[in-house]
């Protein structure tokens, strides 16, 4: 199965049809993804800035590090189960989707971020209390993460703005199956 | 008499959509940042004293809401018609005033020490409902019907 042809498949599912259409599910999930994202942005800023040194200097890394640590998967989870949903609805739509697809690089980019950042800074804190001065590699971390998810956010709104015309698209593959097949 | 006049917004595809990242960035930071002082409020997340919490995190809550404000008014000058019949658009003003009143009077008093902290996770919780209804109706702006649109 390609993934063109797993998109098909989950947006045709009931329940993908059903949130598709749907006067007040799809926008609810829609405003709780943005609500999740909200919460989520407060936890990553506050531990970012305070990599960055910018706020809460009295306060150990390890300890904001890790108060956050619970807010932001719960964040996650709301975010990450919320925008499950909405993609699914519209698979097919966002298979051809700039945007969706810049954004999913991005997500794959902040996979990449904690595999190289995790045990230098995240789960290394304790070490960064000690520290005199925050060492450069924190600091890097912490405003890549700021980037990277200021730049998901922005993606994810571009995503509204592409409607991709399946019907035409659908048309020209029809078309072209035609044409392909022997007479 | 009619004057002619073109919104300058309206000439650009790519104005609208900045603006809205501009906007949604704003909101996520003044609705997280107020959040994370209310999950303090009631005994989650962050455990640093709730009153000097919220004395850091508050410029980051006005930066976002000024942010939010400056955007606002300007994607609302793109369709104001549109926007000024629209129920959600509606209640999402009444909603922020309610919110930015609350937050700078009861809110603002409790986290200085001047109301009994028997009150601290009622004031969180209608903190948070009041914000992320605020969401809410910004999102169902694009779903529920204008009249004569």
């Amino acid at each position: 199965m390609s993934a063109l042809e797993f998109a098909q498949w989950l947006q045709s599912t009931d329940w993908a049809t059903y949130l598709r259409s749907s006067a007040y599910t799809y926008p609810s999930i829609l405003a709780s993804h943005l609500t999740g994202i909200a919460l989520f942005a407060g936890a990553i800023l506050v531990t970012d800035l305070r990599l960055l040194g910018v706020i809460m200097r009295n306060q150990p890394v390890s300890e904001v590090i890790g108060q956050l640590r619970w807010p932001k998967r719960i964040g996650l989870l709301v975010v990450a189960t919320c925008g499950i949903l909405l993609a699914s609805s519209k698979a097919e739509e966002y298979y051809y989707n700039t945007f969706f697809r810049i954004k999913l690089t991005l997500l794959v980019l902040v996979a990449v971020h904690a595999l190289v950042f995790r045990s230098s800074v995240y789960n290394n804190a304790r070490a960064l209390d000690q520290a005199r001065r925050m060492p450069g590699k924190a600091k890097l971390a912490a405003a890549l993460s700021l980037l990277l998810w200021i730049s998901i956010a922005c993606a994810g709104r571009g995503i509204g703005y592409i409607e991709p015309p399946l019907d035409k698209l659908h048309a020209a593959l029809t078309s072209l199956r035609a044409t392909a097949e022997p007479r | 008499m009619l004057i002619a006049f073109e919104n300058p917004l309206n000439e650009s595809a790519l104005a609208f959509p900045i603006l809205e990242c501009f906007h949604i960035l704003g909101f996520a930071m003044t609705l997280g940042t107020i959040a994370l002082v209310d999950f303090r409020l009631l005994g989650f997340g962050l455990r640093q004293n709730a009153g000097e919490l919220a004395k850091v995190l508050a410029p980051w809550t006005l930066f976002g809401l000024i942010t939010v404000l400056l955007s606002g008014p300007l994607l609302f000058s793109s369709d104001p018609d549109m926007y000024y019949l629209n129920i959600s658009f509606q209640i999402k003003m009444v909603l922020l005033v309610l919110a930015i009143v609350f937050h700078y009077t009861i809110r603002r008093k409790l986290l200085r020490g001047e109301l009994s902290p028997g009150l601290n996770k009622p004031v969180a919780c209608i903190s948070l409902v009041l914000w992320s209804s605020i969401i809410f109706a910004g999102i169902f702006i694009a779903f529920v019907v204008t009249p004569g649109q």
